[in-house]
């Protein structure tokens, strides 16, 4: 019976590629025709080949890295426009010359855009015919049963009382409740477990295009804008109230979430001593908003990395400061000017701050301000410093210009520099302002005065509908991993068929793919053992030689042991 | 996740061009300056305007319904904001020349202070009302249809209260005239 057969399908149906390991778009490479015969299907198929090759996808994600250096060396547009145009005064010939291939806007040059994309196609395609690979793993049928089960790293053989087709029923019944996929066929029966490994494997992979996409519906949908604001003012989350303002390529300004928002306080309070002196212990801004015009107005107070979520869309606190508040009287004694204006944190450890105050329709000339304000002002041998960031002895001290402020021409200027190239210092000496006091202009050019100050935050509004579902597909990805890393893919074998003495032999044979943790014979010696029971086998001989031997471990509800039972035994 | 961070950064990159960005931080514009795009919509494919009304400049209410039947230009601009200077004389010009056309100006003053927009009316001597907007809700409740996409922005309403143009950044003589043309001619 068990004589010499050969291994036919044995050896193919159980040494397939173990689950997990990463094949690659086809098990050969592909072959390049001969150079004449190489048509446009066969360019195409080496080409989308070569695209979603790792090697391509790495090198794609190395070019991308390189691609970015530019954007960090170079002043960019989008992040500081006046930079380039000093850089184009700078380098006049150079310049035009670097914008032609968009390295001033690198992130958003074509050439940029055409490694991202490549590589985007790149992942896609390899993951997805990868995925969809998986799921038909992870749907298949085991493999027929092996010929020589004893081949195999675990196998036992049993001899029972009943038919073959009993037996097998036996098996089949025993390997279902334990919840084993079955595939029966003439006198065989595969079984496999663990198939929720692939499920984590393509779990994992679907979770990966899911990252793809969330990452660019991000880009493609989502914004992100900066806004001061001072005590007591508000701001409306419209492009003409933003600061700055980065669409994604698909936003347009109606698409904005319409909520509108009062800063009504900004605390903050800083260590007094030890050596984290002059940092901040507690700073939040109390802030009431409406979703949408005509909506209720409700109050939240906004806290470092805990920012007031508007209909999805985030409202971060980023920064703060003084925004000392001047009023200044031209020389027509008219007040021209009276609000409370950001001034930039020049130190962090004390809130020195620089500013400008620039005052267009001022008459008969244009008036400009330069200087510091001082949260904590002392004078530390003669020299005007801030000792503390908190506002325990506010005071600024301010340089006069007059002349043209560069505004009327219409190029946009930024709000905390002056350009004094249109103008002229006023000679006055250098005065130090407290709150009230203020500052006679020469020549009747008027007058300014240190009203009181205020403070100012700096939030960032960002709306990224890809943060959610690229969160969910990492966590799924983890789970994916974890679960394709745990679980091990294992088959039992059962062959039953009759046997010399007239008995029928049952051989079962176990094989786990990629016993990562080990400890298959436990499980197989266990499932071997039920399998036996089930069918009232007694353990055989691995060749049928008739030996006596002891008598294998058996359930209490077996029947007791008979002459012809105790006559096999195990040989090897 | 170096893939997922350069692909944040392409996103948040995504506009370019006509927008000046700055953070405190840096040296930049702090508003978001416009490029003088201009968009003209069809008399088929115009969307109506939100309500508008406030207080002038001058404390008096304003409300567009009272312009119905007029066409209406309405500018968004602030004293402080370089392209508003610079357009303002136009401004004044062409609505002297319309108003025996039936177009009413109105101004939106944003972000500003009282002090500094009553200067910026004296000095231009611009003839027209302003409402009186700092925290922006005028441009906000444009939101949704045509809003006012950079400072100064300006958008044309015709005679039935429909939104027919819009001009992002400063105008110029010709792109508020031609706009002016076709609107008060019915197109």
């Amino acid at each position: 019976m068990t004589d010499v057969r050969a291994p036919e399908a044995g050896s193919g149906g159980a040494g397939a590629a173990a689950p997990g390991e990463f094949v690659p778009g086809d098990p050969a490479p592909p072959k390049l025709p001969a150079a004449g015969r190489f048509g446009v299907t066969a360019w195409a198929r080496w080409g989308w080949r070569q695209l979603t090759s790792m090697r391509i996808a790495l090198v794609l994600l190395f070019l991308l890295a390189v691609g970015s250096v530019p954007g960090s060396l170079l002043p960019q547009e989008g992040i500081d426009p006046a930079a380039v145009q000093q850089y184009y005064t700078a380098h006049p010939a150079l310049a035009p010359f670097l914008n032609a291939f968009g390295l001033f806007n690198v992130f958003a040059a074509p050439w940029f855009a055409a490694i991202y994309l490549l590589l985007f196609v790149s992942l896609a395609g390899c993951v997805l015919p990868r995925a969809y690979r998986l799921a038909r793993s992870a749907r298949a049928l085991p493999p027929a049963a092996p010929r020589l089960l004893s081949r195999l790293p675990n196998s036992v053989r049993y001899e029972t009382t009943m038919t073959p087709a009993e037996a097998s029923a036996a098996a089949e019944a025993f390997l279902a409740r334990r919840r084993f996929r079955l595939h029966r066929g003439d006198g065989w029966l595969s079984a496999e477990k663990g198939y929720r490994r692939e499920f984590g494997n393509l779990l994992f992979h679907i979770a990966l295009i899911g990252v793809l996409v969330s990452v660019s519906l991000g880009g493609l949908l989502g914004y992100k804008a900066d806004r001061v604001v001072v005590e007591g003012s508000s701001f409306a989350d419209t492009v003409t109230d933003l600061d700055a303002y980065h669409p994604g390529h698909l936003v347009s300004p109606s698409d904005l979430a319409p909520f509108s928002l009062t800063l009504d306080k900004f605390t903050a309070s800083y260590i007094l001593s030890g050596p984290d002196r002059d940092q901040p212990s507690v700073f939040g801004a109390h802030v009431s908003y409406t979703a949408q015009p005509g909506g209720p107005v409700r109050s939240y107070d906004i806290q470092v990395n805990h920012p007031l979520n508007v209909d999805s869309t985030k409202v971060y606190l980023i920064g703060h400061g003084y925004a000392p508040v001047f009023r200044v009287t031209d020389g027509r004694g008219k007040i021209v000017y009276d609000q409370a204006t950001p001034f930039l944190p020049a130190e962090t450890s004390t809130y020195l701050s620089e500013g400008v105050v620039k005052v267009p329709d001022a008459q008969p000339e244009q008036l400009g301000f330069a200087g510091v304000f001082l949260p904590t002002a002392v004078d530390v041998d003669g020299q005007l410093q801030s000792a503390f960031p908190a506002p325990y002895q506010p005071a600024v001290s301010m340089i006069p210009y007059s002349g043209n402020l560069g505004l009327n021409s219409g190029v946009p200027q930024s709000v905390y520099q002056l350009d004094t190239s249109g103008m002229h210092r006023l000679d006055t000496p250098v005065q130090v302002l407290t709150p009230g006091q203020s500052m006679k202009l020469p020549n009747g050019a008027g007058t300014l005065t240190f009203t009181g100050y205020k403070q100012w935050i700096s939030l960032q509004v960002t709306y990224d509908p890809g943060q959610v579902p690229a969160l969910i597909s990492g966590i799924v990805a983890l789970a994916g991993l974890l679960l394709s890393f745990l679980v091990r893919r294992r088959r039992i074998f059962v062959r039953a068929y009759p046997g010399e003495s007239g008995r029928t032999v049952v051989d079962v044979g176990g094989l786990a793919r990629s016993d990562v943790g080990g400890g298959f014979e436990t499980e197989f010696a266990e499932l071997a053992a039920g399998l036996g029971a089930a069918f009232h086998g007694t353990p055989g001989a691995d060749r049928p030689v008739p030996v006596t031997a002891a008598t294998p471990t058996r359930g209490d509800n077996d029947p007791p042991p008979t002459t012809e039972e105790t006559r096999s035994a195990e040989t090897e | 996740m170096a893939v997922m961070a350069i692909a944040g950064v392409l996103g948040v990159a995504a506009c370019g061009g006509q927008i000046a960005a700055n953070t405190p931080a840096s040296n930049g514009v702090n508003f978001v300056a416009g490029s003088g795009t201009t968009t003209y919509f069809g008399a088929g494919s115009r969307a109506a305007r939100p309500a508008v009304s406030g207080t002038t400049l001058s404390g008096a209410k304003l409300s567009l319904s009272s312009y119905r039947g007029q066409v209406v230009v309405l500018n968004f601009w602030g004293s402080w904001c370089a392209p508003c200077r610079k357009e303002a004389e136009t401004l004044v010009v062409e609505s002297e020349q319309y108003k025996s056309k039936g177009v009413r100006f109105v101004g939106v003053d944003i972000r500003d202070s009282p002090a500094t927009a009553d200067a910026f009316v004296q000095n231009f001597g611009i003839t027209y009302p302003s409402l009186n907007d700092p925290a922006d809700e005028i441009a906000l409740s444009f939101s949704g249809t045509v809003p006012p996409a950079a400072i100064p922005s300006t958008l044309v309403i015709d005679r039935s209260g429909r939104i027919a143009g819009r001009i992002i950044g400063g105008v110029t003589y010709p792109s508020l005239n031609s706009m002016l043309t076709k609107v008060t001619a019915g197109a």
